[in-house]
């Protein structure tokens, strides 16, 4: 008897504390969230501790009571789990008497759009590309205006809409560029940088002869990112600020031979069609393991930002031996690269006065004097600031940012690529990229990769055609 | 007014610890359990799947338009989604040869064999095991290794050690669908062999003993005893082949990403959903291969219910 009253009693505690646990999980999901409030009430108490703290020295305000704790959400695994962000951040925890928390997320881009469905996605955070611009006052606090940010930061249009910004860049990047190991280049000897696609190929060609290294390496198992990385070689092979707004604008097809669009895929398919220029087997490339080779020299050349300059050079022992080169196309003779924004940090909007105003410190401190940027091999967004060692190769090259898209057309480009599927940016199985790819490999014609690219035309014209806010544009314009 | 509400609470309580009240108090705290997680992670997401599969909507929920069957129009005259199911037929196929090749182990492990329960467990355990992992080791068997960045796989290292030559397992276009469905077959045969087992088992070993006296053989044992026997199993593995190979996912995922002709509808879901920020479209599709799921369970059952 007293062992069946034993387990009714465990059985109902049990429920009732399941049922606790779901409806805590039900709530939270509402503005007013157990979370949130419990930061309101640290942040209220502490609140007294702060202001002194910040006029008294620094040994009085780690005596005093309780710490604010502003968390930050980060796609940088690697730099948290090598405790480095920790350590950087320790200055800035020091000054502002708070306790700096990293929350690091392998695949960023997912998981926090997730998140941001409740208003618990950290206080602090890379503001992730699926937020339309339009849509950013919903989640992030504003920064300032464009004028005002625009004076001190590169790139403080990236996060922004109706002239108020929401993010600063945590770093930026020379797109358009490729990286290559300097050593193979000069033993296949190539003494000039290619300007043009087909002295890059016959550049390759070269290095498959004279060494024993893989001239080009396609990455394509990891394909629905790393294709995407000849994406950003679009614009600097333009050389136009408002390329991507001319093409809107002028109602032109996306790929039109002698154009940046369609050159930079010609470039690819060439590349990729010709087996002597890329590894075996590229379904079963390797990510990690071709880190390494690059710096060993048995890979020469790779697609890929400057953000993978620093991780290249770290795989091995020749960090000296990998170079980053301009894109080989040029217009009138002259090459250029774009200068872009990587994440921008941004601010949740649904914190405490106490913690915006301490995660808009953090964002300046992080652009202005952390240095993360620097020791990334990355440009920082402040400007003025010195360019990384590595672009050496760019010197007679132009950089530029490139421009905001003109009021009624803010938006409209990354709408009419998501609903036509064309996917610019994209990697899914069915994008152009990786047809293109898939053809080169098997071997077909110039009729093949033709095809593709002419019905991404028509798809994109299709949707272009059909996009509200472009008719909208156009009849406002002319 | 007070005192009559003490009384029958009184009495509630009284009820409670009768036997009934027992017994029922019981039955509901334990179906509870279940039925609030039923509730929370089933129920409610596939209403709101059913929702957005009529809006326009993004991954963070925000301008959400409602657009009718405008979803469902798409999803059946873009030839682009439909298509998918394509490579569902390799997987079907792979699981007929599943079913067969399980039911056959099934019956050895049943006879007089040594070893039988090791043979079990070994057979089992790729069913355990994450999909992730799975399809992990998979990639890793299938590779061809350039000796640059990586190594050769398991399988061509096997076949260099008789002399072949190693294959492009996954490049070339007409073998890979085959090499990823072998990787289905191996994950889930555990699964069905030991549904087998525990079928043929239950099977009363007198009907055995007069099938040995009337002196029929294995093959006859089989067909007139034990298949009869197990046939609502079969029927049962069977819905659940074809609901696999509809919604195959993590093995040509993680495999090969869904290149060189091996995407499969879910795939192309996630995509539409994720990468092209069309929740309500994709919620239309995740709506489209429910319903194809309940067309063939009902399908099955009818089929079934008439050779009984």
């Amino acid at each position: 008897m007293k062992f069946r009253k034993l387990i009714a009693g465990f059985v109902a505690a049990s429920t009732v504390l399941s049922l606790a646990a779901c409806s805590g999980n039900t709530t939270s999901s509402t503005p007013n969230s157990n979370s949130s409030t419990a930061n309101n009430s640290t942040a209220d108490n502490s609140t007294a501790d702060n202001s002194t703290a910040d006029n008294s020295s620094t040994d009085n305000s780690t005596a005093s009571g309780e710490k604010l704790t502003l968390t930050v959400l980060t796609h940088r695994t690697d730099r948290k789990d090598d405790g480095s962000l920790a350590e950087m951040t320790k200055s800035f925890e020091e000054a502002n008497n708070c306790t700096v928390v990293y929350q690091a997320f392998t695949d960023y881009s997912t998981d926090v759009p997730t998140m941001m469905n409740t208003t618990d996605y950290g206080d602090v955070l890379m503001i992730p590309d699926t937020v339309k611009l339009e849509d950013l006052s919903n989640f992030f606090e504003p920064l300032g205006t464009y004028d005002e940010l625009s004076e001190k930061y590169m790139w403080a249009d990236k996060k922004m809409y109706d002239n108020t910004v929401y993010g600063i860049a945590h770093l930026g990047t020379i797109a358009g560029g490729i990286c290559y190991n300097k050593r193979v280049w000069a033993e296949a000897g190539v003494t000039e940088l290619p300007k043009t696609p087909d002295e890059f190929v016959a550049d390759l060609k070269l290095i498959a002869d004279k060494t024993d290294a893989i001239p080009y390496y396609t990455n394509f198992a990891d394909a629905s990112w790393t294709l995407v990385q000849w994406a950003a070689l679009v614009n600097s092979a333009s050389g136009s600020k408002s390329y991507e707004t001319d093409i809107l604008t002028s109602q032109r097809d996306l790929f039109v031979p002698g154009d940046a669009y369609y050159e930079v895929y010609k470039l690819m398919f060439d590349i990729f069609k010709d087996p002597s220029l890329h590894e075996e087997d590229p379904m079963t490339s390797d990510w990690e393991g071709c880190k390494k080779a690059i710096n060993d020299g048995k890979i020469a050349t790779m697609v890929m930002g400057s953000w993978a300059v620093s991780q290249f050079k770290e795989a091995g022992e020749n960090p000296d031996d990998i170079g980053y080169m301009p894109a080989p196309f040029n217009v009138g003779g002259k090459q250029y690269a774009e200068s872009t924004a990587d994440y921008c940090l941004g601010v949740n909007k649904n914190r405490s006065d106490e913690i915006k105003e301490l995660g808009k410190k953090y964002i300046t401190w992080f652009v202005e004097e952390s240095g993360f940027a620097q020791k990334e091999g990355s440009v920082s967004a402040l400007k003025g600031s010195p360019m990384p060692d590595y672009l050496t190769d760019f010197a007679d090259c132009e950089f530029f940012v490139t421009d905001t898209a003109p009021e009624g057309l803010v938006g409209v480009w990354d709408a009419i690529n998501n609903d036509s599927e064309v996917g610019t940016w994209q990697g899914d199985a069915a994008n152009f990229k990786i047809q293109i790819a898939e053809a080169a490999f098997a071997g077909e014609g110039e009729d093949k990769f033709e095809s593709i690219l002419a019905d991404a035309n028509a798809k994109w014209n299709a949707t272009r055609d059909a996009n509200a806010d472009f008719k909208a544009y156009l009849e406002a314009n002319g | 007014m007070a005192a009559e509400t003490v009384k029958q609470k009184r009495t509630l309580i009284q009820w409670l610890k009768g036997y009934t009240g027992q017994k029922y108090l019981t039955t509901v705290l334990f179906l509870l359990i279940p039925l609030v997680l039923l509730v929370l992670f089933t129920l409610i997401p596939a209403v709101n799947m059913g929702i957005f599969s009529f809006q326009k909507r993004d991954q963070l929920g925000v301008s959400v338009e409602w657009v009718g069957f405008d979803n469902y129009v798409r999803l059946f005259t873009d030839s682009s989604y439909l298509s998918t199911f394509v490579n569902s037929i390799y997987y079907l196929i792979g699981s007929f040869v599943q079913q067969a090749l399980a039911l056959f182990i099934a019956t050895l492990l049943c006879s007089k064999l040594k070893l039988t329960n090791v043979f079990k467990g070994i057979l089992f355990f790729p069913y355990m095991m994450n999909g992730v992992a799975v399809s992990l080791i998979f990639r890793r068997f299938f590779q061809k290794g350039d000796g640059i960045t990586n190594t050769e796989g398991t399988l061509n290292s096997i076949l260099m050690m008789f002399g072949a030559d190693p294959v492009k397992w996954l490049s070339n276009p007409d073998i890979v669908n085959f090499c990823l469905v072998f990787a289905s077959i191996w994950r889930y045969i555990g699964f069905d062999i030991v549904m087998y087992i525990g079928a043929i088992q239950s099977i009363s070993p007198d009907i055995y003993e007069a099938a040995d006296l009337d002196g029929a053989n294995a093959w006859q044992r089989f067909l007139y005893i034990i298949f009869p026997s197990i046939r609502p199993i079969v029927a049962l593995q069977l819905i659940l082949a074809i609901k696999g190979a509809v919604s195959v996912f993590e093995i040509p995922y993680i495999i090969t990403g869904g290149k060189n002709g091996t995407s499969t509808f879910v795939i192309k879901t996630i995509e539409t959903a994720f990468q092209y920020q069309k929740i309500g479209l994709a919620s239309a599709m995740a709506v489209v291969l429910l319903a194809i799921i309940l067309v063939i369970t009902g399908i099955q059952k009818a089929f079934f219910k008439e050779r009984k």
